[in-house]
């Protein structure tokens, strides 16, 4: 062998070994570890699969919707004064992009900010029982299928993947969707190990590309996004008064409301929840994933909305108040320190006339010890216990009051509300007899228009019918929401009165600039 | 001197063809030398013989086959030099693989027995409850055995949590082998980078400009609300009820 040959090999075999120390440094993949085979990464990288449970949901409002959601503002909205010149009721104003978990049976769990505005309109008569609705069926319509929300799954692959939505789980605000190949997502099981204290939570939630290297050229007049992640501790365990746990909390130096529906996944990467909220500084509130479970089994077995079990009233419990704030609401001084000595209770401080507490004559200054023979110590106690009844269900409560000195034992049936009571309440004293109630009770939602606005729709003026109940009288008869009312029996929106007994609903309405007459036959109440 | 006359005349005519005249100069040489002279009479002898012999064709594939032998004649000799690369390559490699294997060896192995990292790591101390939660969880997996090994889950952290997880280990006596394994075993887990790099960047089609609105309500009160195009996670647009019942209300 020459000298150069010596000299070549020397450098090679050096090169190799070089090259040998830092292959060594990473970690090797664990032998125990069933990695799936199937490619996660980008350009052609081969590496485990980083929680491919975790998809992105695109929620997409367009100008109807928006109305919608506008009308159900906590701020009253009475009519619309101006709009963009360049208008269009169907084109999107709004797209919300957040996690979603993809379940091993092809179900998704997610927490859309703006589902409520794909629920039916707020219960005007919410006292009855809530029976089960039928799913809705699609209704297709000039502007395309209008009841079926504009939402898209986007894989971890970027893929786009075909689901529907289910329905809203009001008690945990997550919205259920089914994904129409229940395979098309390599979902990983959700866990129910226990979680401990200090333990590392990976939290994915999408968030906007700032850059893409290498693609520059592609990026540019185009918005992208991608899943990003944030590494977290587990800081505190909420355990449920049944057993289990209620709620978790992560901390995390970078949080924000934009982390709100992230996926929260262990070192394994198994799911353990989802962010339903922020607690204050950079800590999140984490619903567990047996809560999330129970939640998507609830939605599917009524194939639609499930609302949270309403009662009808507000209190405080008694561990909350003192002494003086007991006996503003009638007890005697001697009967509050006993009261407020057990540690126990809910203080009812108002009920809601017509409710399921007005209906069992509950009424404010009674405290309620127990739910089915389960104590009550703190608000959340009775939140939980309400919730495990679930709507329409029977409950019994145990009840102590002022003027009464032994304990009073009532049988309650409760309801279930889609809205947030406060919402409902709200409708029913903003809008008493009037018009709009009038119409809501027809499954007919609309919000005025000015006549600058009206003007760039073909009108003079009206109401902008935003949503129209599916399988009511208005629907059958071919109302469609992006209508505008310009009359009803004969007299301007302006100048009708709901009569106190209808039988039908004469509207003249306009439907691209051309004038159209709907008869609607009166809802019997 | 002879001799190099001799030479040059016996390489003259070693190379006529057969009838063909010598030249002068040989010929001269022949006329004195009984030796060129003898070696000259067996060289013509030689060619009137083979020029008395008949014409013999070659065969058809007397040309393919000719080709064909030259050309495995030198793939046996490319076989052998591929071989003599291969068997070096085999040999670097080796070298290579041993390599890694004792740089592994020196970079996995533990500074120090779990006992130490203990007490040289103060950790934050582990709530009781927690503690029989997990002995509880451990209990579970030795009577169910799933595919997905409880006990499996440590070797997939971190370096930098593994002094946390040999305290964890330590704590747990029943879980001899998750203490063992925790500590001294390669890591492998997700990490931020990693997995964000799992997914794919995808195309956002948003309005590109906001929506702006001015509502009235029904009091004299007016406001504009301009509606950003995109919001991620529960950034909401609008001051709307929350779908959670407020605090306090049932």
């Amino acid at each position: 062998m020459t000298l150069r040959k010596l000299i070549r090999v020397t450098t090679i075999a050096g090169t190799l070994l070089y090259c040998a120390a830092a292959v060594a440094q990473t970690p090797a993949p664990s032998p125990k570890r069933p990695a799936p085979p199937v490619k996660v990464g980008r350009a052609g990288a081969d590496k485990l699969p980083a929680a491919p449970q975790v998809v992105t949901i695109i929620h997409r409002l367009n100008a109807l919707k928006m109305f919608r959601l506008l009308l159900r503002s906590e701020q009253y909205v009475q009519s619309v004064d101006a709009l963009d010149s360049v208008f269009n009721l169907m084109d999107d104003v709004h797209t919300n992009v957040i996690a979603g978990l993809a379940m091993d049976d092809g179900t998704i769990a997610a927490w859309l900010p703006e589902a409520e505005v794909e629920l039916g309109p707020p219960d005007m008569a919410p006292l009855l029982p809530v029976a089960p609705r039928a799913p809705k069926p699609p209704r297709a319509s000039r502007f395309g299928v209008v009841d079926v929300p504009d939402i898209t799954v986007i894989g971890p692959e970027g893929k786009r993947l075909a689901a529907k939505y289910v329905g809203l789980d009001v008690v945990t605000g997550l919205s259920i969707l089914r994904l129409v190949n229940k395979n098309a997502v390599q979902a990983v099981a959700l866990t129910d190990e226990p979680l401990h204290t200090g333990a590392t939570v990976l939290l994915f939630s999408p968030e906007p590309v700032a850059n893409i290297p290498g693609a520059q050229a592609m990026l540019r007049g185009n918005l992208y996004a991608r899943m990003g992640a944030i590494e977290g501790r587990i800081r505190d365990v909420m355990p449920a008064p049944s057993g289990g746990v209620a709620r978790f909390k992560m901390s995390a130096p970078k949080l924000s409301r934009a982390n709100i529906g992230g996926v929260a996944v262990n070192e394994a990467g198994e799911t353990i929840g989802i962010v339903d909220g922020l607690v204050e500084g950079n800590e999140a509130s984490i619903l567990p994933a047996a809560l999330i479970r129970r939640a998507a089994q609830r939605v599917l077995e009524q194939q639609a909305s499930v609302p949270r079990p309403w009662l009808g009233v507000k209190g405080e419990a008694i561990t909350a108040l003192n002494l003086d704030q007991i006996q503003n609401h009638g007890w005697e001084l001697q009967r509050a320190e006993a009261l407020a000595g057990k540690h126990r209770g809910i203080l009812l401080t108002s009920v809601a006339p017509d409710s399921p507490a007005a209906k069992a004559s509950l009424k404010a200054g009674d405290v309620i010890l127990k739910v089915d023979d389960k104590e009550i110590q703190t608000a959340d106690d009775f939140t939980w216990w309400l919730e495990q009844a679930g709507p329409s269900s029977l409950v019994e409560f145990t009840v102590a009051r002022p003027d009464q000195p032994a304990e009073d034992s009532l049988n309650v049936r409760l309801s279930g509300l889609l809205y947030p009571a406060v919402l409902s309440f709200n409708l029913r004293t903003r809008f008493p007899k009037t018009r709009t109630s009038s119409l809501m009770e027809q499954g007919i939602e609309t919000i005025a228009l000015k006549p600058p606005v009206a003007t760039q729709l073909g009108t003079t003026a009206g109401l902008l019918v935003v949503y129209v109940e599916p399988s009511t009288a208005a629907s059958e008869a071919g109302l469609q929401p992006g209508d505008v009312i310009q009359s009803i029996d004969g007299k301007p929106v302006s100048a009708f009165k709901p009569p106190a007994q209808p039988t039908s609903f004469t509207f003249e309405i306009f439907r691209n600039k051309e004038k159209l007459v709907v008869v609607v036959p009166a809802k019997k109440n | 001197m002879r001799k190099n006359i001799c030479g040059v005349v016996r390489k003259e005519l070693d190379e006529l063809m057969l009838d063909e005249a010598c030249s002068s100069s040989a010929a001269a040489h022949l006329r004195e030398c009984a030796g060129c002279r003898e070696f000259h009479q067996q060289q013509t002898k030689l060619r009137q013989i083979v020029g008395s012999l008949g014409t013999v064709s070659a065969p058809a594939d007397f040309d393919f086959r000719l080709r064909a032998r030259l050309a495995s004649d030198s793939s046996s000799v490319a076989y052998l030099q591929f071989a003599r690369r291969g068997f070096a390559l085999a040999t670097v490699l080796l070298v290579f693989a041993t390599g890694a294997f004792l740089v592994r060896n020196v970079m996995d192995r533990p500074a120090s027995p779990p006992e130490e990292v203990v007490s040289s790591s103060p950790q934050p101390a582990i709530p009781e409850s927690s503690k029989q939660v997990e002995v509880s969880g451990a209990k579970e997996f030795q009577g169910n055995p799933g595919p997905q090994p409880v006990a499996s889950k440590p070797e997939k952290r971190p370096q930098t949590i593994r002094n946390e997880q040999a305290l964890l280990a330590a704590s747990r006596t029943p879980r001899r082998l998750i203490a063992k394994d925790s500590s001294s075993t390669g890591a492998e887990v997700m990490r931020v980078k990693e997995a964000e790099n799992a997914f794919e960047a995808f195309p956002l089609d948003a309005a590109l400009d906001s929506f702006k609105v001015s509502l009235d309500d029904g009091r004299g009160n007016a406001r504009t609300i301009s509606v950003p195009t995109i919001s991620f996670g529960s950034q909401r647009m609008l001051q709307t009820s929350n779908q959670l019942a407020p605090k306090r209300a049932w």
